[in-house]
This record gives C-alpha cells, structure tokens and sequence, in this order.
C-alpha cells in the first residue's frame, strides 16, 4: 500500500474508532431530530380530536355542509344541538371538548359565544371557522364557496424572474442549496480541525522528526488530508443519510414543507466552484497552525477565529434578505470564509450574478495558493519546534528559509 | 564508497552559526561514534545527514549518492527527541510506523514480536505509550528503529533512561547488528559506552571537526604524556615530570613534552626505587574528550 494511503488510513482509524467520533457523528442528527420531535409533540398536543357541538340559533348551518379538511390534520366532526343544556350536558360527559353558540343575532353582530371546560384543541378552533364559512357561502356556487374557503395560493417570484417560491416561504427544495452550503461548510470547518489535530499532534508527541525521515513531508501533509477528508465524509454520508431518511418519513406523512424537493442545481455547481479551493485554503491555514503551535489544545483556540469568521454571513443574513444586491452581501460573497454561505444565502431569493460567483472563485483560488505556500514555509521552519511556538513574523523572514 | 561521506558541510540559523566545517566518513559495518560537548553542532550535522535540513554548503552522500525517498526505507533513526504516539497501543504504534518504512505487516509483526520479547515489553505492548515508563519508552524507541531491519542506522544517546541490564541488551543488540554488517552512527555522552562500542570516532566542537580517526589510534596518540607507577614509598620530585597524583594507590606521573616515558623510568632506577608496576598511561576517552575540548576552547 503507497504510504499516502497508510497515513490516510492510521488517521482515519484513530479518529472514526473513538468514542468522542461516535457522540459527534450521532449528536447533530440526534438534535435536529429532538427538535423537530418536540415541535410535532407540542402541535400534537395543541390538538384535541373530539367532536366539538354547536347550537345554531340564527339558522346558518340548518344543512351543514363538512368544510374541506387541508394538511395532515384529522377532520374534527361537528355536532349539532337543539338546546344549550342538551351540549353542556354532552360536554360534561366529556363527549365533546367544547361547543358554540351561535345567537339568533349572529347575522347583524358577528358575536358568537364559545363554551368549555379545558381550551379546545388549535385544530378544533380552525376547522370549526372553515366549517362556519363554507357554511355562511352555502348559496354560492360551490366552486366559489369552495375557492373562498380554501384561501388563495400566492407565489412570490424575484425580479429577475429567476427564483420562485410559496408565499408561505420557501419549501425544502428552496432551501437545498443553503443545506448543501451549511453541510460543506460544516465538512470545511470539521476536516480543517481534524486536520490541524493531526499536525499538531506529530509535534505534541514529538513523532516529526521520525515520520519526515520515513516519508515526505508531502506524502505526511497528504495522507491527512485524505484521511481528513473520509472522517468529512463518514459524517456527511451519516448526516445525509439520516436526512434523507427524516425527509422521506416527512413526505410519507404529508408534511408539506417537504413536497417539494425540486432544487436549483446551477446554484449546487456554483456551491461547490466554491467550497473546493475554500477547502483547500482553510485546510492549508490549520496546517499552518498546526506546525506553530506547541499543542492540539492551543491549535484549537486558534482554529476557533476561522469558525467566526465562517458564520458572519449567518449573523448578517437579515441584511441579505432584505436585500440580496445590497453592497455588504456583494463584498461578503468575495471575500475568503464568508463568500460560500453568503452566495448560498443571497441566491435563495435572488440570482447571484456569475460574474461575483467567477470571481469569488478566482478569490478562493488565489487565497488557498497563498495559504499552501505559506503552510510549506511553516511546516519546514515549524515542524522541530517542539514545545515552542512559531511566530508569525518569522514566517515571513526569507532568511529563516533554510531551516 | 562508504555508506556516508560528508565534506565540508556548514549550516547557520540566522546568526547562529551550528555548523562550520565538518566532514567524516562512515565505514560500512562499523559503529561510529559521533560526539561532542553539548551545542557542538552533532544533531544538526546528523540532520544534514538525513536531509531534514539543506546545508549552506558541503556535501553529503549517502548509501551511495544523495538523500531518497527510497533510501528512507533503508535508514534507522533514533533523534534526540524521542516521539511515539502516546493514546494509542505500543504494538499499534510501533506497527504504524514500520509500515511507514516500508515494511509488510506480517514480517513486521513477526519482527515486533521478536523484539518484544527481547525487550522485555511482550505483555506491554496492548498499553497506550503514555502508560509505560520512560526506561520502557525508551526501550520502544529502539524498536521502532530497528523493526524494518535497516543497514544504516543512526541513534542518538542510545543508552538513556536505561538500567544497567538493558544497557548491556542494548550494546549487545548494537555488537550483534554490527557483527551482520549494519553501519551504525552513535552520538552519545556516555564515553565508556563509545570505548566498548565504536570503531572509530569523530569529535565535534564548535561546529568543526577536532578529532576524528580510529579510537585505538586516537587513544595511542594520547597516550605517552604519562605513566602509572606502584612503589613501596612515596616519590619525590624527578625531572621532566609535571605532576605527580594519586590513583587508587598508583602515581600517574604526568610527563613534560620533552621527556620520554624512558627518560622517567632510567631517572627511577637510577635513584633506586623499587618498581612494583611500571606502564605507560593511555588516557580514557573521557579524558581525551576533556583534554581537547579545553585546549580548544583555550585557543
């Protein structure tokens, strides 16, 4: 086996088989599905399916009509009663959650009286004003009374005609691309850790010197990065997988929210034209760090400034939503760590411009370039500075050079 | 061509200079001792050696022409920094980076086990690194130089944090290696060691070469400036003597430049002491090493 592929394999391994691997690669899909798991928890308990009654004074619903039921939500069935002490007494046999008074009045002054012992479910309280209206509509024609129940349905479409979307937002498919993006930058800020790890630890453990005059330094940078890579990798795979397996529970239960899965794939490309040389520039910068500082422990500390500046497009995504052209979205998208999720942000209601997208690219490009050449100085001048760490300045010092 | 010819090498550090001129040859199957007091520039010339560092100037060969990544394969490395992976299994570690060098996994395990056994770390070798003891530590650090059984070997101050018996385990290891051809360099600052050991020896002080050859030859050349004598009385005063001290009930006479070991002995009998023991004095390494380090730095 080329050696390349042994240090990738030995840093796979010691890092897949510990027990910190396995609460990494299982707490983020463990915590999304906690909190969505509470969010149908607490709906569904917002929820009450028994029969609600009503006591039609003013003779609205003398031959009632069901309301059209939209969504997952069970239809609640509508009682009718001839007196309030026939309800009330169904009420008090727990039969029904609660009833509704409607006056002989109703027509002129809208007022209706709802009476209950504990609050109706949410379901209960909408479907009974569907059922009201479609009702109140009876001596239209069907297809109006239909229409006006069910409300109407709204796409919003950008000015350049380029992006669409439900005006109850944007569906899961909209959200695809800044899925993807969240997902390699989550590969680019793990792999670069697991990265700066592995280097760090050659000089915490003082094993430099030994590996260097076994392979080359490239061959050692290299097999890392591969194994680096596979441990990103594992994770997405696990991540998406699980995903994939949420969302199609999701569609299997009728979750609207993830009907629609059509994505935007000029939007995923332009993505990735982005994340690979970024890739490659945050992890040539660990490596960096890796060689000048003198522990993992002290590496870490460092690596935390690159997570920063990866999330500030997320601390001023509002900015981006309200103006996706706006001149802080435009410099953000350019700039190294912050261009990749700002463009996938901008790009959810707006098409970015190619000519941003090629030359934040270019910017990627030249910045990992600068980042690799400044990693092979570190890693020559810091790599048997055990326990000492290596200052910025002398990087830069091109006599130093030669060490 | 011996498996290293260095000539004339030289390396700074930005106004540090850590090597000035060294040059020496290493034969094939003999150990050599490379030595020096401490900052001498040993550890920098062996890491020309290995082309970890690039020299300002000089050249080195080695197995036969420059450094390869090849030759890497060929070549065991002991550095002055010792380095395991300290979380994970002996075994594993020393596995690992055998298979760095090159080695398949089954005639490295055979070989690991092999030393284990040796070594006295068999039922060791399921601990992580970091819960053995140092003289243990050090005992896996010579493994994992000589696991892929390599010709060249280089290893710095072998013998530290070792007892006695796995001193003598190791010079045994290091005469056995010796005896099948493998060329060995030792940097160390245990002189008895280097006297047991080596063939031949290069001092190194402030960068340049100050005594290199066949450590016989060097001890001959040394020799000759005193002599050991055992009497029944006290001496007193002769001529071209220097000094006169005490060792364990001997007198080393410590002769003049121009006085012969001959000249002492015919000043002796002339005055009618009676000789128990008469000899010329060779100077052990340390004392060499002391002498010319000091008469360095007096220049």
């Amino acid at each position: 086996m080329n050696k390349i592929w042994r240090v990738a394999l030995y840093e796979y391994r010691r890092n897949v088989f510990k027990k910190s691997f396995l609460f990494t690669l299982l707490s983020i899909p463990l915590m999304v599905a906690f909190s969505v798991g509470l969010g149908f928890v607490l709906t569904s308990l917002e929820n009450n399916d028994l029969p609600v009654g009503y006591i039609d004074q003013a003779h609205v619903m003398d031959e009632a009509i069901p309301a059209p039921v939209s969504g997952q939500s069970e239809p609640v069935i509508f009682i009718s009663f001839q007196s309030e002490n026939e309800a009330r007494a169904s009420l008090e046999a727990q039969e029904i959650q609660a009833y509704y008074v409607l006056p002989s009045d109703y027509l002129e002054t809208r007022r209706i009286e709802l009476v209950y012992a504990k609050k109706p479910g949410e379901n209960a309280v909408r479907q009974w004003y569907d059922f009201l209206q479609i009702n109140l509509l009876s001596d239209q024609p069907e297809e109006i009374a239909s229409r006006t129940a069910s409300g109407t349905d709204v796409t919003v479409r950008s000015l350049d005609g380029k992006r669409t979307m439900a005006d109850s937002g944007p569906t899961f498919g909209n959200f695809m691309p800044v899925f993807i993006s969240l997902a390699f930058l989550a590969l680019i800020l793990m792999s670069s850790g697991f990265l700066m790890g592995a280097v760090a630890e050659e000089k915490e453990n003082r094993t430099m010197e030994i590996v260097v005059t076994s392979i080359s330094p490239l061959q050692l940078i290299g097999g890392k990065l591969l194994g680096v890579i596979a441990i990103g990798l594992t994770l997405l795979v696990t991540w998406g997988l699980i995903v994939l397996a949420g969302v199609l529970a999701a569609r299997q239960m009728g979750i609207g929210w993830f009907q629609d899965l059509g994505m935007d794939w000029s939007v995923v490309l332009a993505t990735a034209a982005i994340a690979v040389p970024s890739y490659v520039l945050v992890s040539a910068l660990m490596i960096t760090i890796g060689t000048m500082v003198t522990s993992t422990q002290e590496g870490q500390s460092f690596s935390s400034i690159f997570i920063i500046f990866h999330m500030i497009p997320l601390y001023v995504g509002v900015a981006f939503l309200k103006n996706p052209a706006n001149s802080l979205a435009v410099t953000l998208s350019l700039l190294p760590f912050t261009s990749l999720m700002t463009i996938a942000m901008r790009n959810l209601f707006y098409s970015v411009p190619a000519w941003q997208v090629a030359v934040s690219v270019c910017v990627q490009t030249l910045g990992a370039l600068g980042a690799i050449w400044l990693a092979s100085r570190a890693f020559r001048l810091g790599m048997l500075r055990y326990g000492q760490r290596l200052r910025w300045r002398r990087l830069f010092q091109s006599r130093q050079l030669g060490e | 061509m011996h498996p290293i010819e260095v000539s004339q090498i030289a390396k700074s550090f930005g106004d540090t200079q850590a090597v000035v001129d060294v040059s020496f040859d290493v034969k094939g199957g003999e150990i050599f001792g490379l030595l020096g007091p401490n900052g001498a520039g040993k550890t920098t010339a062996i890491r020309i050696v290995l082309d970890i560092f690039q020299p300002d100037r000089g050249k080195v060969s080695i197995l036969g022409g420059p450094m390869s990544e090849d030759k890497k394969d060929r070549i065991g490395y002991m550095p002055e920094e010792r380095g395991l992976y300290q979380d994970i299994p002996l075994e594993r570690c020393l596995l690992y980076l055998a298979s760095l060098k090159g080695t398949p996994d089954q005639k490295a395990r055979k070989t690991l086990n092999d030393y284990l056994e040796r070594f006295d770390l068999a039922e060791h070798k399921s601990k992580k690194v970091k819960e053995l003891s140092k003289g243990m530590q050090q005992k896996a650090q010579i493994i994992n130089t000589l696991l892929h059984q390599p010709e060249l070997i280089i290893i710095d101050e072998p013998f530290t944090a070792l007892d006695p018996l796995n001193l003598q385990l190791v010079k045994d290891v290091m005469q056995e290696l010796r005896a099948q051809g493998v060329t060995i360099i030792m940097s160390t600052h245990q002189m008895q060691q280097v006297e047991e050991l080596c063939d031949r020896i290069l001092l190194i002080n402030d960068g340049i070469n100050v005594l290199y050859g066949n450590l016989d030859e060097i001890r001959q050349r040394f020799s000759g400036h005193a002599v050991m004598v055992r009497t029944g009385s006290n001496l007193p005063e002769l001529p071209g003597v220097k000094d006169i001290s005490s060792h364990n009930g001997d007198f080393k006479l410590t002769l003049m430049e121009d006085t012969t070991p001959q000249d002492v002995l015919k000043t002796l009998t002339a005055r009618d002491i009676i000789l128990e023991k008469f000899e010329i004095a060779v100077p052990t390494l340390s004392e060499i090493f002391i002498r010319v380090i000091e008469e360095g730095d007096a220049k």
